[in-house]
């Protein structure tokens, strides 16, 4: 890998003309053992990517390949027009809070920027004022002269990701930023995120498994799963392919059986189960090719069989209307 | 908390690609040596012993049974063992205590080349001997028998001890490089010196012995140092004893950056 002048020159290329990342079917083995299988997707700036998966799915390995760590086993990558071949270049580029992200505990915060400012080759003077201007930015003005030992996890993570900005990155990867965060915490480190997309333009690639995060803060989605993407698109469409199938219907007890057979007539109901007879709890499984012809409106069905076989229901709850039940549904589909 | 407005003009500007970046790597890790306890500690402590041997060889006429050029060379041995040993094993912590402490990674995020923040942390790991050497300074004169003997050692031990510390604690890194934890890395390199500090305690005789001695480069240093301290013998009639530790230094700080420039974030052999 060599340093690199700047892009555009005929041995560099960029895939598209908004794509500030552009990854082509990315593999990264170790031994036999294949760690990420042909990634591939793009980023436009201001993206905030989530990238999920269950531990060991491949997303940590991902982002080392991403950020140079690691060399890619096959596949390429271009960032800010750079091939992944250009290491020092796209360094340049990218900020990355890593998810195992030590720091050394006796120098202060300031310091500690301070000196990641210079080796991205801010001068001295110029290196305290990036590291003043980040401090306060990520709200740790106040803790620049303590060590970095009396601070608290979450103000770690703030400061990782300051130390992620020092350069200006077009691109910031963020490996489970909240992890082990309490709320509060967990909440700054959101808004940092979104602050970054929408006020740096920056692109953010952020890897987490919590999905409620992803929800919040993601306008598109790469799950993978034993090193392979198994899902990818906006949070709305993920959730759309991994619609819900099973109605859980809660009737009178003494209505349950005749509850079971008007579900077992209702249209596209595949299948029909009682859960708990003494409390009047069943479920409906419907036909996932029925149900994508009817879309979410298919479900009346159920409730129409039972409101005309004068079943009183008392609750009907849809299983996989959430992020985190398309998540496991897609996941626990790519084990079957 | 305020908003990351990015509107800072000196955050607007990509910094550019960093030139020297061994120097600020080098400024840092000497800042962690000789402003932490690290450091310090191990001067005071060195400095304690040499006072405690200065003080019975210049006062304890009936115990001190060497020989005062003698006990000039004991002192500048003393301070290149320790000297080397220091370097060496700050030298051994350089890489694998940074992956075991998990700040090898952003390091490894910025643009500075592999090879830089390896002489970096090396050039900081090396700063022990020079120091220990000053510390050295005032007790070789306060024992000297007259100025040729100071000058001698001094100069003697200065160039012996920087050929060393150069092979040690190029050796320590290299070591340090390919492990994975901490606790191996010092043990391994700490043991290669041991084994081969060994031979100078032990009476060697015949070829084998002799070839020992000049192939070894710590032997070979330390009889050097003794035959130009402790003997008066001329640099040129013992020159030889120098090539152990020349090419020592050589190829240890070769293969060390040859290594260095694959620096990754795991030890162990790349698959």
């Amino acid at each position: 890998m060599s340093d690199g002048g700047e892009p555009g020159s005929t041995s560099v290329g960029i895939a598209t003309a908004e794509a500030v990342l552009s990854v082509d079917h990315l593999t990264k083995s170790f031994g036999p053992l294949v760690a990420v299988r042909d990634l591939s997707f793009e980023a436009a700036p201001g993206e905030i990517i989530g990238l999920l998966g269950p531990n060991g799915a491949g997303k940590t390995t991902a982002i080392r390949v991403l950020s140079t760590i690691l060399p890619p086993t096959r596949g390429s990558f271009t960032l800010g027009g750079f091939p992944h071949t250009n290491a020092a270049a796209i360094r340049q580029r990218i900020g990355v809070l890593p998810e195992s992200a030590g720091y050394p505990l006796h120098l202060t915060g300031e310091e500690f920027l301070r000196y990641h400012a210079r080796l991205f080759g801010h001068p001295a003077r110029g290196a305290g004022e990036v590291a003043a201007s980040l401090l306060s930015e990520v709200g740790l003005a106040e803790r620049a002269s303590s060590t970095i030992s009396t601070y608290s996890r979450g103000m770690r993570q703030r400061l990782g990701v300051a130390r992620a900005l020092v350069n200006t990155p077009r691109i910031i990867f963020l490996d489970e930023p909240t992890l082990g965060l309490d709320p509060a915490g967990q909440r700054q480190i959101l808004q940092l995120t979104r602050d970054l997309a929408g006020q740096r333009g920056a692109t953010v690639i952020l890897s987490t498994h919590f999905l409620d995060e992803v929800e919040e803060v993601c306008s598109r989605v790469i799950i993978l799963n034993r090193g392979e993407v198994i899902a990818e698109g906006s949070v709305a469409e993920i959730k759309r392919r991994a619609a819900p199938r099973t109605a859980r219907v809660r009737v009178p007890p003494e209505m349950h059986d005749q509850a079971l057979s008007a579900l077992g007539r209702a249209g596209g109901v595949a299948s029909v189960g009682s859960v708990d007879a003494e409390r009047g709890w069943l479920t409906a499984t419907f036909d996932g090719a029925w149900l994508d012809e009817h879309r979410e409106a298919g479900m009346n069905s159920a409730i129409r069989a039972l409101t005309d076989a004068e079943v009183l229901v008392l609750s009907f709850e849809l299983e996989g209307g959430r992020l985190s039940d398309a998540f496991l549904f897609l996941t626990e589909e790519g084990q079957r | 908390m305020t908003s990351l407005s990015g509107s800072d003009t000196s955050l607007q500007t990509a910094a550019a690609a960093p030139s020297g970046g061994w120097t600020v790597v080098a400024a840092q890790e000497l800042r962690d040596v000789w402003l932490t306890a690290r450091g310090p500690i191990i001067v005071l402590v060195f400095s304690l012993l040499l006072s405690l041997l200065t003080y019975l060889a210049a006062t304890n006429k009936e115990l001190n049974i060497l020989d005062q050029r003698d006990t000039v060379n004991l002192v500048v041995q003393l301070t290149l063992g320790i000297g080397v040993a220091v370097s060496l094993l700050f030298s051994a912590d350089a890489v694998s205590g940074e992956r075991e402490r998990e700040t090898l990674e952003s390091l490894l995020l910025t643009p500075v080349p592999r090879r830089q923040i390896a002489l970096g942390k090396l050039l900081a790991a090396m700063s022990v001997w020079p120091v220990m050497m000053v510390v050295a300074v005032p007790y070789v004169w306060a024992l000297r028998a007259g100025p040729g003997l100071f000058a001698d050692a001094i100069v003697a031990g200065f160039v012996v001890g920087s050929l060393l510390t150069a092979a040690f604690a190029s050796l320590g890194l290299l070591v340090s490089t390919f492990s994975n934890t901490n606790r191996l890395s010092l043990a391994l390199s700490f043991f290669i010196f041991v084994v081969l500090l060994a031979p100078t305690q032990l009476p060697l005789s015949g070829w084998f012995g002799d070839l020992i001695v000049r192939v070894n480069p710590v032997t070979a240093g330390s009889i050097f140092l003794e035959k130009v301290v402790a003997k008066q013998h001329g640099w040129g009639q013992e020159s030889a004893l120098l090539i152990a530790p020349i090419l020592a230094a050589l190829i240890a700080t070769s293969l060390a950056f040859l290594v260095a420039g694959r620096l990754r974030l795991q030890g162990g052999i790349e698959r």
